[in-house]
């Protein structure tokens, strides 16, 4: 059975953590009052003349004629219009605030993370740092992410963090982040993007800038050799039996981004992009099986033998 | 005096609802009268109804429960897609034309249409894309895209199987039906309206299809175009939309919207034609701000090309091109949301007969206000970058479609059965489908408004045991299966009514437009004669004298 | 009604031309492949077309006036001038895709194609349909000067036409002129 270790946090739009969720809380907050308004008064008027004006017993069919009234129509228009004016007004303002121009030229980003079918590539270019899936970053100071797709459109949405955005082939896409507070935060692909759309969860982790300075460092170090003889086994496997091919691990000859880079796996939480926790049966289950765990991932059934995968497994689980 | 168009047809009697006729099932199969083609068009649109609602129930059975396995992600991207395109094209609008076909003709004095043969043309190419996109399913699996089939995913490389031909195929076949339609219904009330009826005194619901034909006809090309290019994409190796080779992802979207945003208008405005009639008949008053409802159509349709953009806010486009784009739809927000007064203030003061048609009217009036408060929550552009593509757009969509365009919809069904079939459908009955209908309608979708805040995206398969999603998604399915309940009685209650229902002359409700002024149901020429009128409430003059002053003697109407 | 068929076709073509328009722009097209027009030689079919158009209105006229012959005449010349504009492109294709520019090459020879491509089917069509109203004329179908075909016809054989004037200034002539 697939078991997913539960982090459990309220994802919502209504804790915001970052400086532009607040932002974009706040006006929806507004919003939401002005609708509750506007329903509770439809509801009312609605109720009250049903009531009022209900045709009682005994009463003629015959229709009532009425006047026009210009001035009501003028306030039913106006109202609302009026309303719509102070919307709109937000609208800009909030949207200029929480959100970078679009516009590529001079752009220096602190993240580059690149939408694949089903993970996500994550690069610190000043770090020259890549990793896959989970996603340090640091509180406290203005992140300029940048959004790219190497396949189809996906989206990037953490709603404790603010605003969503498109990751689009052929394109790049800004994002502005102010983390205020350290913590874990979800969040999910929000563009369909094919069979496992659904497991292509987003997992933010906001330290403090020391924290993440040095979880920076780690991960720009190369993979850790490998010690016992079971893992160098794996090590080899992993060379020869193709995986290297698509998953880069730094400091070996695997440096393709086809798949998610695996250099640091064993640091992480979870696994396939939050479908199932980092342990050792789990990850067993997926590399004997990828099709069984996530159909449609374009990881093939390799169909090894349960001792090859058992070397590949305790391999990557010592990459620390 | 006597006005009426002499049609060269046999005026023998019309066949009635049943297939017991001469030449049975080939009458209706060969039939070029209006009145025939638009029960077929509502036969057709009750057929994918309940294939669009089994999938639905299907996808709501998997999604009850955190990471299920009723349906694996293959499936049930099938089926999410095929629901949408379902309700959209095969249910809506063959349901909206429908009622158009049949009643416009009547409502302006006319015997028939103004291109009978295209008419069932229409009719049956309309039928036939529908069955080709259905026939994927057997041909190696149906879309699994979304209706919206975004680029790049759709291209072939990404998606092989050949679901997605059939929907562009299917979807081109159906919108040459829908197009024709519109082009003979914008015909047929220009020129065969009797002719003292002037245009601006037409009845609310001739008004409106009117004004979404015009939309129909210059809304589809989009889609064809957008559609025609795929084709050419994934069969002819072409590169508009394979961002490999140069293609661009988001032509497709601005072709889609350019037709997807007019289409959602297209589905409703017809219902807001309908709801301004029951009301008025209902509540025994004119209606309040003619000449506005009338004008509300008409600025929708223009504006309604004016805010495609709404759906693409989240793609970068830039701030200028968002607030451009978001104060368009506010602005649309006025004329579809202020109708909601118009129809309050025509209730108020008069006699309100709470039969089943004017309690779905009276209902669409909390549901759409919740579903169009919603829509413009999306047009808030930060609004719209946290809550779209969630289930916070499921929920609102439903509100609109089903607490827009289906409620009209059922308020005319309940208003017309008698008209089209001289039988009354049974009022205890169509209480009980009221009740269930309405409530396993808001437990399913409203919490869909909390899903979505609390960060489900819309189109997955399944979802992680977060706190919360489990019991919503639960209450949701729970609903959704009341309303599938719901619908089986309301089919039962049809059959029933067709069959054995009480029997009633032409004018059951004593109202007031032309369609009440023949037989119920009308025989095969509608009219011999006709009164010459120039009002939209006609039948308020001749039944209750034009000494009563309504709202078309006043002046600036 | 045709009016109404020409609105709706109109915004078909609107479509197409905002694809070839975003193209050019979002991709943008190679040099050479702007340079491999030939607008000289289109431009002289494109006089045809607009001939065939003028044919037609004689040929509309004609029939007004009830001299049933000038109006098969007049249909014939249409027909003619309609097919040498059609000749023309199926020369200016074969040349193309020569020069290896194709439906499926780049992202200039996908929007090129499709969006003449497109034009060009409406103006076979309209031939077909001209055809069938000249074999009606022939037949004796329109001696009397009462039936709406010959005008309806029109409108769609001129909208045809005026489609070119767009698809021509913004494929051949805005390219040379801009630097796209």
């Amino acid at each position: 059975m697939l078991y997913l270790r539960i982090i459990f946090l309220l994802q919502s739009v209504e804790n915001p953590a970052s400086q532009e969720a607040d932002k974009i809380n706040r006006l929806f907050n507004y919003f939401n009052v002005a609708a509750a308004g506007m329903l509770l008064l439809v509801g009312f008027l609605i109720v009250y003349i049903c009531v009022k004006f209900r045709q009682r017993k005994g009463d003629t069919n015959t229709p009532i004629s009425t006047k026009q009234n210009k001035k009501l129509e003028l306030f039913m228009i106006g109202g609302p219009f009026l309303l719509l004016v102070f919307f709109f007004y937000q609208t800009v303002t909030v949207m200029n605030s929480v959100s970078p121009s679009q516009d590529p030229k001079g752009k220096h980003p602190d993240v580059i993370i690149t939408g694949h079918q089903w993970w996500w590539q994550v690069e610190y270019p000043n770090a020259k740092v890549i990793t896959a899936n989970e996603v340090h970053l640091p509180v406290g100071k203005p992140l300029l992410l940048e959004m790219r797709s190497a396949d189809v459109i996906h989206d990037w949405w953490v709603p404790e963090l603010g605003n969503k955005m498109d990751l689009i082939p052929g394109n790049k896409n800004y994002l502005l982040l102010n983390i205020n507070k350290t913590g874990s935060y979800i969040g999910a692909c929000s563009e369909f993007c094919g069979a496992q759309h659904a497991w292509m969860r987003i997992h933010v982790i906001a330290q403090t800038q020391t924290d993440f300075n040095n979880w920076l460092a780690e991960n720009g170090k190369s993979a850790r050799q490998p010690h016992d003889s079971l893992a160098i086994t794996g090590a080899l496997l992993f060379q020869t039996k193709t995986c290297a091919n698509c998953h880069r691990i730094q400091g070996t000859a695997a440096t393709s981004n086809a798949g998610p880079d695996l250099t640091h796996l064993a640091e992480r939480d979870e696994l396939l992009t939050g479908l199932m926790a980092n342990d050792s049966a789990n990850l067993f289950k997926w590399v004997d099986q990828p099709q069984e765990v996530k159909p449609g991932a374009h990881m093939p059934d390799f169909k090894f033998k349960k001792d090859t995968v058992n070397a590949i497994v305790h391999y990557l689980l010592e990459l620390k | 005096m006597n006005e009426s168009i002499e049609i060269p047809e046999p005026t023998t009697h019309f066949p009635g609802i049943g297939v017991s006729t001469d030449q049975g099932l080939l009458q209706w199969i060969s039939s070029v009268d209006h009145k025939m083609i638009g029960i077929m068009y509502l036969l057709m649109a009750s057929l994918f109804f309940l294939l669009g609602g089994v999938e639905a129930l299907l996808m709501r059975i998997q999604l009850a429960i955190p990471d299920n396995h009723f349906l694996g992600p293959e499936t049930y991207n099938q089926f999410f897609t095929m629901h949408g395109t379902t309700m959209v094209f095969l249910v809506g609008m063959p349901a909206v034309l429908g009622f158009s076909v049949y009643f416009s003709p009547l409502m302006i004095g006319a015997n028939e249409m103004a291109f009978p043969r295209m008419n069932s043309f229409s009719l049956w190419i309309s039928f036939f894309g529908g069955c080709l996109l259905y026939f994927s399913f057997l041909a190696g699996g149906a879309p699994d895209v979304g209706w919206f089939n975004y680029a790049p995913l759709s291209e072939k490389n990404f998606s092989i199987s050949q679901g997605i031909d059939y929907y562009s195929l299917g979807l081109l076949l159906s919108g040459i039906g829908s197009v024709s339609t519109a082009i003979n219904l914008i015909v047929t009330i220009i020129n065969y309206r009797i002719a003292s009826l002037a245009l601006n005194r037409l009845p609310l619901f001739v008004w409106m299809v009117f004004v979404n034909s015009f939309l129909i006809i210059a809304a589809f090309p989009s889609l064809n175009a957008a559609l025609a290019m795929l084709l050419l994409d994934r069969q002819f190796h072409a590169h508009f939309f394979n961002t490999m080779n140069g293609g661009s992802a988001l032509l497709w979207q601005h072709l889609f919207w350019i037709f997807g945003h007019p289409e959602v208008y297209i589905l409703i405005l017809p219902s807001f034609g309908i709801l301004s009639e029951v009301f008025q008949v209902y509540s025994r008053k004119p209606i309040f701000g003619y000449a506005f409802v009338a004008a509300s159509s008409v600025a929708i349709a223009l504006l309604a090309f004016g805010v495609w953009a709404h759906h693409m806010f989240a793609v970068g486009m830039g701030n200028t091109v968002n607030a451009f784009f978001s104060a368009g739809s506010m602005l649309i927000g006025i004329p579809t949301g202020v109708k909601i007064f118009n129809w309050l203030a025509t209730m108020y003061g008069g006699k309100i007969q709470f039969t089943n048609s004017m309690l779905f009217a009276i209902a669409f009036l909390f549901e759409f206000t919740i579903g169009g408060l919603t829509g413009i929550a999306f047009s808030i552009v930060p609004i719209d970058w946290q809550l779209t593509d969630t289930y916070f757009v499921v929920a609102h969509l439903h509100y609109v479609l089903i607490g827009g365009t289906f409620f009209g919809l059922f308020a005319g069904l309940f208003y017309w059965f008698p008209k089209m079939t001289g039988r009354k459908l049974d009022e205890k009955s169509g209480r009980w489908f009221f009740w269930l209908f309405v409530i396993g309608f808001n437990a399913t979708f409203f919490v869909q408004h909390i899903l979505g805040i609390i960060g489900m995206p819309r189109r997955v398969y399944t979802y992680p045991n977060l706190p919360w999603y489990g019991i919503l998604n639960m209450v949701s399915t729970a609903g959704a299966f009341m309303m599938g309940a719901s619908v089986l009685l309301l089919f039962y209650m049809i059959l029933k009514g067709v069959r054995r229902g009480k029997e009633v002359g032409s004018d059951p409700w004593d109202a007031f437009t032309l369609e009440w002024y023949t037989q119920s149901p009308p025989p095969l020429k509608n009219f011999d004669d006709v009164p010459a009128i120039n009002s939209p409430l006609p039948l308020w003059q001749l039944k209750y004298g034009s000494n009563s002053k309504n709202n078309e003697d006043e002046k600036g109407q | 009604m045709m009016k109404l068929v020409v609105g709706t076709e109109a915004m078909f073509f609107i479509s197409l031309i905002m694809a070839f328009v975003y193209m050019a722009y979002n991709s943008g097209f190679e040099p050479y492949q702007v340079k491999a027009l030939d607008i000289k030689t289109t431009g002289i079919f494109t006089l045809f077309l607009f001939a065939s158009s003028f044919t037609f209105w004689r040929a509309e006229k004609n029939y007004r006036k009830g001299k049933i012959n000038n109006l098969k005449t007049w249909l014939i010349a249409t027909i003619i001038l309609g097919s040498i504009f059609l000749f023309g492109q199926g020369k200016e294709y074969w040349r193309l895709v020569q020069d290896n520019i194709t439906l499926n090459g780049s992202v200039f020879g996908t929007s090129f194609y499709t969006l003449t491509g497109f034009h060009g089917f409406h103006v076979f069509v309209g031939l077909i349909i001209l055809l069938i109203i000249l074999i009606m004329s022939f037949l004796g179908d329109f001696d009397k000067e009462n039936s709406t075909v010959v005008s309806t016809v029109g409108i769609y054989w001129h909208f045809v036409d005026v489609v070119w004037v767009f698809v021509f200034t913004v494929v051949y002539v805005l390219p040379k002129f801009t630097n796209t």
